[in-house]
């Protein structure tokens, strides 16, 4: 369960990831929308179906209750019938002397349409007087009717029977009504004295059915009515029941209390309302299926499903506009972002509208594209630079005029005989020239460097005919480091051409190399002329004077641009100078063994 | 690529709640349409010329009727047990678009030959007697009625001939009931005439143990002959109508086998309606009981016999 769940939880996290943030807002309003709508819907159903119950047992108690008021009505009258039988004519009437057959006819005559027969028994259930029929069957033994009986032993009170066929008297028409027996015992006058009857009428079951057969529950309800005994006295579906057709749950409704009874019957939950008949104690039974929960019918849930679908449908339109308007801004930075990551040049970075979230990281992105753009500049012109600066070593490599003098001065010291100097300067060219071109590396050992140094400067002595010594020196701890290649010999070419421009054998020029840290220090000092400090503090300016005579300080210039733009401003030149003190060029490089340098190649 | 895929779901979701709205809006009205729709009509073919015979069953073919929402039609026949002119109405009810028919039948073997050569194209259910090709009977079980009716004649000690009058030989109902006493009869070793005109005018008066006819018809004629004649043969009959019932009551009939003609004409119904409907249901035989005059008034029996209008 638990790794089912947690597979689930990585199902939605990995489908939330691949979402755009328009369909996560989107679903996620309509999801919560939803429950929303659903939770009150289902409150509203469950508040609706109470008042519907509710209402159903209240509309379900008014039609009892009418219907009670018209069975108390029509059995009030089969009373009044009986009374006036007994009371006005049966009191009045002495049976020895007068007979009651006129006024029994009257007043069957005015109830007839109630009432199938009057009848009056003496003590023994013979027959006194009967209205309309008066030949009894043969085989009818009134005294031993449960009307005559109930009659018999509670003289007090009036007795109502349950429905039976009508078996007293002979119909030439052969017609078996179904009556209710109204019966009650009577003192007759006999020759003055008094005797004991049975006063029967019967009056038509059609009457009660009448009362209660166009009653209609909510739900498909009905009515019916039934004995304190629970015996059937009418329901709609009667025949069937008694043909075995149909159940009831009679017998059960005797026992109920005046009420509402919620009762399950053949597996259907009804709703029972009781109400008992004055005079017989009868109950009025009213069934109505218990409403369901959604309430009276299928389309009622129809309804409810349609509201909530519509509901759901604005309510998922909606979202989707407004999670558009609030992501589209967040869509647009995005689609810039992707045309800025594909190397798009003309991208705006722009949003308009979107909350102030969306604005700012607008702007920063935006601020973000002009710096990277300024430094892409910045890159650019330093590899601009570079290129220039890397052109201006390569023509400082085949300086001609350098080439020139020297081959001129090979002639010279070939045609006086001095070949052994020749050599030596031949040689030395040729190691210099090897030593340049390096097979075209940036870095190269420092030990090359200093050589190209020296056989540099063992080509100038021989030109200037040793007016100055010479010293290259690379203290212990510099073995094997790596430096920027011609990066010494333009700063010897600056101290002899500006730093011994006057001196007469004892100008000295010194090479040191050492290591200070983590940096590489190469000093290139002459004892010369020198400078003042503040024209030495120019020297290295982009834009600075250059030092005069023959020769350039543009030399100077270019390898500080050079070791500032390989290694960053942290490293390059430094020159101190006094005037008629000489001329220190500090050089400081990063410590750089072989791998090291191959970054830089 | 991936925003046009979202709308297109986006989409999807919108059109699948707007098509879900309109199907719960449409849904009720044609739910209201069907049950709008007329009800069903269901023919009645009688083979007796008086309906008043089948009073009692149509009450219950009408209750029926009402419950299911159907409209009846009860025919009866110009001339009793007229197979012939009985078949041409359940042909031209048949044609006239009755959607089933509820027939007793004057002569079920034609009427099954018709519906097994499909001239009819709606359902029957027959009421008294078996149909070949009707899908649902509703009767009473007739062999066992008739042995019941029998042993009714053995229990009052009859022991000479018996007389069994059958006033519709062609109504294989009424004459399984015939052969149903008439073998009970024999069994119990006594002489039983068996008379298929239906003439009871001139045997009713012979030297008869007892006389046992099998349908209502028959035995209200019966009881009128013997009334009539001032005979004191014991009768015994089949179905109580109100003439029957106040015969027994007078003792002419001195029992009757009687059954629910309410359930009768209620199940007969129902089934066709289900049947019309496309659904059926086989009643199981319908379940009767000897009744005696000194029984009628029992509740259990007055329940049955006189229904409540």
């Amino acid at each position: 369960m638990r790794g089912l769940l947690k597979g689930l939880a990585g199902r939605v996290v990995k489908r939330y990831q691949g979402m755009s943030i328009q369909m996560v807002l989107s679903l996620s309003f309509t999801a919560v929308a939803l429950v929303g709508v659903v939770f009150m819907g289902g409150s509203l159903l469950l508040r609706f179906s109470d008042s519907a119950r509710n209402l159903s047992q209240q509309a379900t108690r008014r039609v009892l209750a009418q219907v009670n008021l018209n069975l108390d009505s029509y059995l009030r009258r089969m009373m009044r019938v009986s009374d006036t039988m007994y009371y006005r004519v049966i009191k009045n009437t002495d049976l020895a002397s007068d007979t009651l057959d006129e006024e029994m006819g009257l007043l069957y005559e005015e109830n007839r349409d109630a009432l199938v027969s009057i009848a009056l028994f003496d003590a023994a259930g013979r027959l006194v007087e009967a209205a309309p029929l008066s030949g009894m069957k043969a085989s009818a033994e009134p005294s031993q009717s449960r009307w005559f009986r109930a009659a018999a032993e509670r003289m007090e009170n009036l007795h109502f029977s349950t429905p039976h066929i009508q078996e007293l008297f002979d119909d030439p028409d052969y017609r078996y009504r179904w009556v209710v027996s109204l019966s009650r015992q009577v003192q007759l006058t006999r020759g003055g004295d008094t005797e004991s009857g049975v006063l029967l009428v019967d009056m038509s079951f059609n009457g009660i059915a009448q009362v209660c057969r166009e009653v209609e529950l909510p739900n498909g309800g009905y009515v019916y009515l039934v004995s304190r005994e629970g015996e059937l006295i009418y329901h709609p579906r009667q025949q069937l029941i008694y043909a075995g057709l149909l159940e009831e749950n009679n017998v059960a409704a005797a026992g109920y209390s005046d009420g509402t009874h919620e009762e399950s019957f053949q597996g259907k939950a009804r709703e029972v309302t009781v109400k008992t008949v004055g005079y017989t104690g009868w109950k009025l039974v009213g069934v109505a299926p218990s409403a369901p929960l959604w309430g009276e019918t299928d389309s009622v849930l129809l309804f409810g499903l349609s509201l909530l679908l519509f509901s759901a449908f604005l309510m998922a339109f909606l979202n989707f506009r407004v999670s558009a308007y609030i992501a589209d801004p967040i869509r647009r930075l995005d689609q810039a972002v992707k045309e800025l990551e594909a190397g798009g040049e003309t991208v705006e970075v722009d949003v308009e509208g979107g909350c102030y979230e969306v604005q700012r990281l607008s702007r920063s992105i935006r601020s973000m594209v002009s710096t990277l753009r300024h430094l892409m500049d910045d890159i650019i012109e330093q590899e601009e630079q570079k290129r220039r600066s890397e052109l201006e070593v390569l023509h400082s490599q085949i300086n001609p005029h350098f080439l020139y003098n020297t081959l001129d001065s090979v002639i010279w010291m070939t045609e006086c005989g001095r070949t052994q100097e020749a050599v030596q300067m031949v040689t030395s060219l040729a190691r210099l020239f090897r030593i340049s071109l390096s097979g075209g590396r940036r870095m190269i050992p420092l030990a090359d460097e200093l050589e190209h140094a020296r056989h540099y400067l063992n080509i100038q002595q021989i030109r200037y005919r040793n007016r100055f010594d010479a010293q290259v020196e690379a203290r212990p701890g510099t073995q094997g480091l790596y430096t920027l290649k011609l990066t010494v010999q333009p700063l010897l070419e600056n101290a002899i051409y500006h730093g011994m421009a006057g001196a007469e054998e004892d100008g000295l020029i010194r090479v040191d190399a050492y290591r200070e840290g983590d940096d590489l220090v190469i000093d290139v000092m002459d004892n010369g002329v020198g400078m003042p400090p503040e024209k030495a503090a120019c020297l290295l300016e982009e834009h600075g004077p250059e030092s005069g005579g023959s020769g350039s300080g543009i030399g100077v210039r270019n390898v500080h641009r050079r070791v500032c733009l390989t290694f960053g401003e942290g490293y390059g030149l430094t020159i101190f100078s006094e005037p008629d003190e000489g001329t220190t060029v500090r050089v400081r490089l990063p410590v750089l063994d072989e791998g090291a340098a191959a970054r830089y190649q | 690529m991936k925003n046009s895929r979202q709308a297109l779901i986006q989409l999807a979701i919108l059109v699948a709640l707007g098509a879900a709205v309109l199907l719960t809006i449409l849904l009720p009205r044609q739910a209201e349409g069907r049950k709008a729709v007329e009800p069903l009509e269901i023919s009645v073919v009688l083979r007796e010329a008086d309906s008043t015979l089948w009073a009692t069953a149509r009450l219950g073919m009408e209750q029926a009727a009402g419950e299911l929402g159907a409209e009846l039609r009860v025919l009866t026949l110009a001339q009793a047990n007229d197979a012939q002119g009985q078949l041409s109405v359940v042909r031209r009810e048949a044609e006239q678009k009755a959607d089933a028919l509820v027939v007793v039948p004057a002569d079920p073997v034609e009427l099954g030959l018709a519906l097994i050569q499909g001239e009819l194209g709606c359902p029957v259910v027959s009421l008294e007697s078996a149909v070949d090709g009707a899908p649902q009977t509703v009767a009473p079980d007739n062999g066992a009625l008739g042995r019941a009716l029998a042993q009714a004649a053995l229990d009052d000690g009859c022991r000479g001939p018996v007389l069994l009058a059958n006033a519709s030989p062609d109504s294989t109902g009424v004459t399984q009931r015939v052969r149903g006493a008439r073998q009970a009869l024999e069994e119990a070793g006594l002489e039983v005439r068996l008379e298929e005109e239906g003439q009871l005018e001139g045997l009713l008066d012979g030297e008869w143990a007892a006389v046992m006819v099998f349908e209502p018809a028959l035995t209200e004629r019966a009881l009128a002959l013997k009334e009539g004649m001032g005979l004191d043969v014991p009768l015994y009959g089949a179905g109580v109508t109100a003439n029957v019932a106040a015969g027994l009551e007078r003792g002419t009939v001195t029992a009757a086998a009687a059954w629910s003609d309410f359930a009768a004409g209620y199940l007969a119904v129902e089934g066709a309606a289900a049947l019309a409907r496309g659904t059926q249901r086989q009643a199981d035989p319908l379940p009767f009981f000897i009744l005696r005059g000194e029984d009628i008034y029992e509740p259990k029996y007055q329940k049955l016999l006189f229904p409540v209008s």
